[in-house]
């Protein structure tokens, strides 16, 4: 029995997610929940929108759709219904017939969604003959068509080639092809710009406005960029914790007073208010640089000729207690090489590190004085050297995967045989909280941290040496705009519990002129320009411009609200 | 292409330069040579021994024994068979032939048995049948080479449907070409089916490892999605995906079915390299020795090389490289 029978006037939507729940089990026999109670509608040629930051459950929702969790998932509770027919008790023989026939998904990362060792063509026609009966010329002819309308000028070379000779914008398009070739109903679409750069971001974006429009597809769109969904989304849901925290349209939702909303819909705004400097100006400095060099030389065979790879010419630089200085540059600027002489990585060619005004060990001049001085000096040296931490870009490879949270931030306390076992753990416990993470997650490995997690952890981990000076080396860049708010409102608190110092490295200028006091700008191994956040804008340096403009080409058309 | 097998075929060349040479340091460190058991054969006079060792060129020094046998090897010779008193070669080559007879047959069945059911095996996940494979190849593996060509042996012996060793019936030459291949092959079954049971198990568990880590890629749970069918899913796309590791271990398992035949050989009573080897061994035949080792080398070289080419073949990705 149809709905029209019953004399309703609403038709069945295309597809319906009714209270569906779905838990992983994660080691140690803990459950984590993806998605809770999630009711969803989606008509014939309508787009929805899912907003929601990493970790809100946003993709278990796409694999859910499509029947495709992986074994540690469980569906606990709900339904999902395509044509009012529920899913879940498709044979697997209308499971594949829905797949890519009816209902079609394009993935976060189009690198990874393409067999890596087999032809393009190939891999769109063997979707086309999954769900069509049709011979060799036909399914040639519509795979060119498709490329054709996906913006490819040179379809039959595309078919040709390996995702390894394309762009990953144009592996994008080629993904997307794939999944439109048998003009499925409905397209999932899971993060499809994220790893985009911002250019091709605004042509993805443009491209599947056309598509939506040309082939009456119906779209669910999920993502953290709530631009995007500005140019895409009839209706949007807003994720946090697995459950639908808020629904409407891009305007109402705008206009929602829900500081949460506010938040992810503009991740920069919801800063401001937290903003407040802090650092005295004329206290002693805490860190001093002058006059610091360093050049990587490569040698190269049968050679005379020295290849100065990377260098850093000059660089003085003073840090007060309780400040923020931004070093911005673009890579290979010598951003990292500096952050790792000050953090003890590298020895300096020349120039002298002062910590408090006494000379760090490292310095290049007493290089032999260290080593004559004897082992006394140097457990002394360490201990002062603890005051200093980093923090890397890419929090998943620097913490060990098989360590657990607490193995993870007592690390430092071990090394320096900080009192007992049980101190070490109430002390990881207590830092965990700290930074905003469940101490009950103590026993997890860090490899089943989501990305924004593991840069806390690490973080956890910066401080358990009870720093005085925290050097961030791109330690935000890895993170989606809501979750970079985030860590900076984070890092702001723990400035001014603690009188922490920051030096904060990055080659983007967000969150810069609400964190930082002062910034340095680099280029070429030397500093080109200092200046304050509020005068960056009036910059005339090369550098610096090239900086801001890089800044503004980010907020293309649709993305805007993002950045 | 050409410049790299040619590249490759350099470094073969300085490889096997370098087996002779360690060799022969190792047996001229090695107690004893072919003439030491005479010595303990009151019949043989002190002198007719000494005449033998000029005769047959020990008494000279190392590097001089070396450059002899680095010029009979340009002629094809490979020394000197003292047992035998022939040319090397002329030992080597029919008993490499045999040797291969029976490994290339076995590397092929074994290949053609592993690629399509270890594909199978990644599929089937956390089933019964995986777990009955684990248990089963596990216990496959556990079996010693020795103890499988000994069981063959008693299954020939106990059916008497085979035949218990050997390579030929006495009377088989005389029944004409056919009769005599059909023998050939008969004889052939229960070594080369030894062979691919012992080696079998291990490139099982490869074929299974590499498709079971590719499956968990996202591309594959991409193409799940796009609704291809499972078999296709298997074999067209996780099986190339996976087939790079697996290409190396083709060219390794020559190396592999060589050192297994060697001694199934010897338990079966073949005639190739194993018995041969391990009687120049016993005999200090000291060039039956160096001439069976650096023929195997050399096909332990030519199945890496294989593999190289294969892979150079079958990957986009290392063509570009290359």
């Amino acid at each position: 029995m149809t709905s029209a029978d019953l004399g309703f006037s609403k038709p069945e939507p295309l597809l319906r997610v009714s209270a569906l729940s779905v838990d992983y089990d994660a080691a140690g026999g803990e459950v984590v929940h993806a998605l809770r109670n999630l009711d969803l509608e989606i008509a014939d040629g309508e787009s929805v929108g899912v907003l929601g930051e990493s970790g809100s459950g946003k993709s278990s929702l796409a694999l859910a759709l499509m029947r495709l969790l992986p074994q540690t998932a469980r569906v606990i509770s709900g339904s999902v219904d395509y044509r009012g027919r529920r899913v879940s008790d498709f044979s697997p023989a209308q499971l594949r017939g829905m797949r890519g026939g009816e209902v079609a998904l394009i993935s976060q990362e189009p690198a990874l969604a393409l067999n890596p060792v087999l032809p393009l063509g190939r891999q769109i026609a063997d979707v086309l003959l999954a769900h069509r009966k049709l011979n060799r010329q036909e399914v040639s002819a519509r795979c060119i068509e498709m490329l054709r309308q996906v913006g490819f000028t040179h379809p039959e070379r595309i078919m040709r080639a390996y995702p390894h000779e394309l762009s990953g914008g144009q592996r994008q398009r080629v993904a997307i092809a794939q999944a439109l070739i048998c003009r499925p109903k409905l397209l999932i679409a899971d993060e499809p710009l994220s790893s985009l750069d911002a250019a091709t971001q605004a042509e993805i974006l443009e491209l599947l406005q056309r598509l939506k429009r040309d082939l009456g597809l119906a779209m669910l769109f999920i993502t953290h960029n709530a631009g995007a969904l500005a140019a895409l989304a009839d209706n949007i849901v807003v994720m946090r914790e697995g459950e639908a925290f808020a629904r409407g349209t891009i305007s109402t939702l705008r206009a929602s007073p829900d500081e949460y909303v506010q938040g992810i819909l503009f991740p920069e705004k919801s800063l401001s208010n937290a903003a407040h400097k802090v650092g005295a100006i004329d206290s002693a400095p805490l860190l001093e640089v002058r006059g610091l060099s360093k050049r990587f030389v490569q040698n190269r065979m049968l050679s005379r000729k020295e290849f100065v790879v990377q260098s850093l010419e000059d660089i003085h630089l003073v840090l007060r207690p309780g400040s923020t200085v931004a070093v911005l540059g673009r890579s290979g600027s010598g951003k990292s090489t500096l952050a790792r002489c000050l953090a003890g990585f590298e020895t300096p060619d020349a120039g002298e590190v002062l910590l408090e005004g006494k000379p760090a060990a490292r310095n290049a001049k007493n290089k032999a004085g260290a080593q004559r001085q004897g082992p006394h000096s140097r457990a002394v040296f360490a201990r002062k050297w603890a005051e200093v931490q980093m923090i890397f870009q890419d929090a998943a490879t620097s913490l060990n995967p098989r360590f657990t949270a607490r193995q993870i931030v007592a690390e430092p306390l071990e090394i320096a045989q900080w009192k007992s076992e049980a101190d070490r753990t109430a002390r990881a416990m207590k830092l965990m909280a700290e930074v905003g993470l469940d101490p009950d997650w103590a026993s997890r490995l860090a490899g089943e941290f989501s990305g924004g997690q593991r840069q806390r952890l690490a973080l956890a981990r910066a401080l358990a040496a009870e720093p005085r000076l925290l050097i961030m080396d791109e330690a935000l860049s890895g993170l989606d705009m809501p979750l970079q708010a985030q860590m900076v409102r984070l890092l702001m608190e723990l400035q001014a519990r603690h009188g922490l110092t920051y030096l904060y490295i990055s080659h983007d200028l967000n969150f810069i002129s609400l964190f930082a006091q002062e910034v340095v700008v680099m280029d070429a191994g030397r500093i080109v320009e200092r200046t304050t956040p509020a005068k960056l804008a009036q910059s005339s340096h090369p550098a610096t411009r090239e900086l801001l403009e890089a800044g503004e080409r980010l907020h293309a058309p649709g993305v805007e609200a993002a950045v | 292409m050409i410049r790299y097998l040619a590249r490759r075929a350099g470094h073969a060349l300085v490889m096997l330069f370098g087996v002779s040479i360690l060799l022969f340091l190792l047996f001229q460190a090695a107690p004893g040579d072919f003439l030491s058991e005479m010595k303990v054969n009151s019949q043989i006079s002190p002198e007719t021994i000494a005449k033998l060792r000029v005769q047959y060129g020990l008494d000279q020094p190392l590097p001089v024994r070396y450059w002899q046998w680095v010029k009979s090897s340009a002629k094809g010779e490979f020394g000197y068979s003292f047992a035998y008193n022939t040319p090397a070669s002329t030992l080597l080559w029919p008993r490499a032939r045999n040797t291969l007879l029976l490994s290339i047959p076995a590397l092929l069945i074994s290949w053609l048995i592993a690629v399509p059911l270890g594909v199978l095996a990644a599929g089937w996940k956390g089933r019964w049948a995986d777990r009955l494979f684990s248990g089963g190849t596990s216990a496959l593996l556990a079996l010693p080479d020795v103890l499988i060509a000994m069981l063959a042996l008693l299954l020939a012996l106990k059916t008497g449907i085979f035949p218990v060793g050997g390579m030929t019936s006495v009377d088989a030459q005389d029944q004409g070409t056919w009769a005599w291949l059909r023998d050939l092959g008969w004889h052939m079954v229960l070594p080369v089916a030894a062979l691919v049971i012992g080696s079998l198990t291990i490139i099982l568990r490869h074929v299974r490892a590499s498709v079971r880590e590719v499956m968990e890629a996202s591309y594959m749970r991409a193409a799940e999605g796009h609704g291809l069918p499972r078999l296709k899913l298997l074999f067209g796309y996780a099986l190339p995906a996976a087939a790079n590791p697996l290409i190396s271990l083709f060219g390794l398992s020559v190396a592999m079915l060589l050192s297994v035949s060697l001694l199934i050989e010897v338990v079966m009573s073949w005639p190739g390299m194993g018995p041969l080897l391990l009687e120049a061994i016993l005999a200090r035949d000291l060039f039956v020795v160096i001439g069976a080792v650096m023929l195997s080398t050399v096909f332990l070289i030519a199945g890496n090389l294989l593999g190289d080419v294969l892979l150079y073949a079958y990957d986009p990705r290392i063509r570009r490289q290359a």
